[in-house]
C-alpha cells in the first residue's frame, strides 16, 4: 500500500468529523471519496494534507508514519494536493505560479524550459506573463492542476476538481485524471457530484457522519440501496423504483 | 546573475530604471561639496534610516508580515552598539565590535521572537500586535533603568536620560572608528562627508543584495507566502521558517539603522522604542509602495526631509501631516504611490491596444 490510514479520529468540539476511519490506496491507483455535505470527507482530506492534525490514529505513507508531520513535510515526501479553491496565486504571474512548484526540483535553464513545457501542455503558454487572476475560471483550474502534478507526486489529492466547470471541461478533467493515473501517480478525488463520479468510474468510498458508509466498485455503490437512500432520501428511492 | 538583478519580483527594470538610478547615485556623490556641514548632518540622519525602511518593505511588502515593532530591533541594535563600544572604549576596535554586537543582538532577539510568533502559528494582525507590544515593553523597562545598579560593564543604561548618562557623568557613545594601522584611527563623525559616503555605499550595496534576494527562488517563495501561506505550505514550503528568516533579515537591517543612528548622534534614549518611532517607518513604506525596495528608499528619505521642513516651519504639524498622509494612502492607494505608475502603464496598454484595433478596423 502506498498510503494507509488506521483508526483515524478527529473531533471538533463535540462533533466527531472522522470516526476511526480505516482506508488505503495503492501505487498508481485512482479512487474516489463521496458523501453528502458534512459527511466528513473534507476533514478526511485535510487530515491527509496535514492542515488538521488527527486526535489519534495513524497515516502510513511509503512505510513511515506521517500523521504528526506538518503540511510542507508531507508535500516534500510526495503528497501533492489541489484545494477546492483552485490553488493558484491570483496576484502572481502564471509563470511564477508554475515556477513555485518546479523550482523545488530544478533550476536554471532546465527550470525555464520545464515551466514553458508544462504551460504548453495546459494550453497556457500564451499567458506566461499575465497575472493568474486575469485567466478564466477554467484556465485557473488547469493551472492549479498543473501546479499540483508539477512535482511528479506519488499521491495526488484533488478536492472537488470540477467545481464550476462546464460539461466539456469536466470531461477533459476526467481524461486528465485517467492520464495522471496511467503515469503511476495514485489519485484520490474527493467529490460530492455523483455525475462526475460516474464519469470517472473508479473504486469509490462513501462517507457518512464521519464514517465509511460503503465502499466498492462504482456499480456496487450505485446499486447499493443504502447509498441511494442517503443521496435521494426514502421517497426518492421509491420514485426511482416506480 | 543578470536575472537576479533585473529580475522578476522587484518592480523597476530595463535600461531607463538603471540609468536614472545610476545618475541619482552619482549626483548624490556631489552633495557634500554643495551644502554645509549642518545640512549634511541632517541628510545623514535621513539616509541612515533607509536600512530600517528596506527591512520593513522586505518583511511587509514581500513576505506579508506587518511588523509594528521594527524599532525594537533598531533600539536593540543601537543600545548594543553603545554598550559594547563604551565597554571597549580603550580599544581602537571598539566601534566595529559595537557594529557586530548590535547586529548579532538584534538577530538573536528576532530569532527568538520569530520562533515564538511564527511557530506559535500567529498571523496577520496578531503579529503586528505582538511586535508592537514587545517594543513598548522594552521602552517601559528601559525608562526605569536610571538607578546606579542598572549597568552592563561600564555602561550605565541611564533610564530616560539615555545610555551612558548617569548623575552628570555623561559618557558619550563613540562614533564610528576605523583603525588605520600604526596606532592611528579614522573617526567618522555624524556630520562628516565620510559618514555620508559610507552611507551611500552601504545603501547601494544593500539595495543590490536585497534585490537579488527577492528575485531569487527565495523571493518567489516569499511572494507565495504573502499571497496564500496555506497553499504555499502544501507546495512544500516551510512557511514558518521562511517568515522567521525574513524577520531576522528585517531585524538585522533595522539594527543597522539603529547602530548607525547611535554612531551618528552619539546618544540613544528609550524613546527610540516608542509608538512614533514605530509608526514612522510604516508611513514611509506604505506611502511610497511597500512592494518595491527602491520606493521604500525614496519614501524614507523624501518623507523625512519633508517632515523636517514642516517641523522647521511650525511645531508639531509634521506628525499630523504624516499621519494624514498614511490615512489617505490607505484609503485611496492601498499599494502606495508606486501603484500610480502601474495604473498608468496599464492604462497605456489598454489605450495602445484599442488604438491598434481601431487602426486595424480603419
Amino acid at each position: 500500500m502506498l498510503l494507509s490510514v488506521e483508526k483515524l479520529f478527529k473531533k471538533f468540539g463535540g462533533v466527531v468529523a472522522c470516526d476511526n476511519v480505516d482506508w488505503s490506496i495503492g501505487s498508481g491507483e485512482t479512487q474516489c471519496i463521496i458523501g453528502p455535505n458534512g459527511a466528513g470527507k473534507s476533514t478526511f482530506f485535510q487530515l491527509l494534507t496535514g492542515r488538521h492534525a488527527a486526535d489519534h490514529g495513524r497515516i502510513i505513507f511509503k512505510g513511515g508514519d506521517i500523521s504528526r508531520l506538518p503540511p510542507f513535510a508531507r508535500a516534500n515526501r510526495g503528497i501533492a494536493m489541489k484545494p477546492q479553491t483552485l490553488g493558484v496565486f491570483p496576484e502572481l504571474t502564471v509563470e511564477h505560479n508554475m515556477r513555485l512548484t518546479l523550482q523545488r526540483h530544478m533550476s536554471g535553464a532546465a527550470l525555464r524550459d520545464a515551466i514553458e513545457a508544462r504551460l504548453a501542455d495546459l494550453d497556457l503558454a500564451h499567458t506566461l506573463n499575465r497575472q493568474a487572476r486575469e485567466l478564466s475560471h477554467g484556465q485557473r483550474q488547469w493551472l492549479g492542476l498543473g501546479m499540483a502534478i508539477g512535482s511528479n507526486p506519488d499521491l495526488l489529492l484533488l478536492d472537488e476538481p470540477t467545481a464550476g466547470m462546464s460539461t466539456a471541461e469536466t470531461q477533459r478533467t476526467v481524461d486528465l485524471i485517467h492520464r495522471i493515473g496511467a503515469t503511476g501517480t495514485a489519485v484520490l478525488v474527493v467529490e460530492h457530484d455523483m455525475a462526475f463520479v460516474r464519469q470517472l468510474a473508479v473504486p469509490t468510498t462513501v462517507f457518512h457522519q464521519g464514517r465509511i458508509f460503503a465502499s466498492g466498485t462504482l456499480s456496487d455503490i450505485e446499486t447499493n440501496l443504502d447509498v441511494q437512500r442517503l443521496y435521494l432520501g426514502k421517497q426518492g428511492v421509491a420514485k426511482l423504483r416506480n | 546573475m543578470r536575472e537576479l538583478l533585473n529580475g522578476r519580483i522587484e518592480p523597476g527594470k530595463g535600461p531607463v530604471f538603471w540609468i536614472v538610478g545610476a545618475l541619482l547615485v552619482i549626483g548624490m556623490l556631489f552633495l557634500p561639496g554643495l551644502v554645509g556641514r549642518y545640512t549634511l548632518l541632517n541628510f545623514n540622519s535621513f539616509l541612515l534610516m533607509v536600512f530600517l525602511a528596506t527591512g520593513l518593505a522586505l518583511l511587509w511588502g514581500f513576505c506579508g508580515v506587518l511588523s509594528l515593532g521594527q524599532s525594537a530591533f533598531f533600539g536593540i541594535g543601537g543600545y548594543a552598539y553603545g554598550i559594547v563600544a563604551i565597554n571597549l572604549a580603550d580599544s581602537p576596535w571598539a566601534s566595529l565590535a559595537g557594529v557586530a554586537g548590535g547586529i548579532v543582538a538584534a538577530v538573536v532577539f528576532a530569532a527568538l521572537l520569530g520562533w515564538l510568533t511564527f511557530y506559535g502559528h500567529l498571523r496577520g494582525v496578531y503579529v503586528s500586535i505582538v511586535t508592537l507590544v514587545v517594543t513598548l515593553v522594552i521602552e517601559s523597562f528601559l525608562n526605569q533603568t536610571a538607578g546606579p545598579q542598572w549597568k552592563i560593564g561600564t555602561a550605565h543604561l541611564g533610564g530616560n536620560n539615555g545610555l551612558g548618562r548617569f548623575s552628570g557623568a555623561a559618557e558619550n557613545i563613540p562614533s564610528l572608528t576605523i583603525p588605520t594601522g600604526g596606532g592611528n584611527s579614522l573617526v567618522i563623525s555624524g556630520s562628516s562627508p565620510t559618514f555620508y559616503y559610507v552611507l551611500i555605499g552601504l545603501i547601494v550595496f544593500t539595495y543590490l543584495l536585497l534585490r537579488a534576494l527577492v528575485n531569487s527562488r527565495f523571493g518567489v517563495a516569499l511572494a507565495a507566502v504573502r499571497e496564500d501561506p496555506d497553499r504555499a505550505e502544501t507546495l512544500g514550503y516551510d512557511i514558518r521558517l521562511l517568515q522567521s528568516m525574513t524577520f531576522c533579515i528585517g531585524a538585522a537591517l533595522a539594527a543597522m539603522s539603529g547602530l548607525l543612528y547611535v554612531a551618528w548622534g552619539n546618544f540613544i534614549t528609550p524613546s527610540v522604542f516608542g509608538v512614533t518611532a514605530n509608526v514612522l517607518p510604516v508611513i514611509w513604506v506604505a506611502v511610497a509602495g511597500r512592494k518595491s525596495l527602491a520606493a521604500a528608499i525614496l519614501g524614507a528619505v523624501v518623507l523625512q526631509w519633508g517632515a523636517q521642513q514642516l517641523a522647521i516651519s511650525g511645531g508639531e504639524w509634521a506628525l499630523i501631516v504624516q499621519g494624514a498622509l498614511l490615512v489617505l494612502v490607505v484609503l485611496l492607494l492601498p499599494e502606495g504611490l508606486l501603484s500610480l505608475r502601474q495604473q498608468y502603464s496599464r492604462m497605456r496598454d489598454v489605450r495602445s491596444s484599442s488604438l491598434k484595433s481601431q487602426s486595424r478596423q480603419g
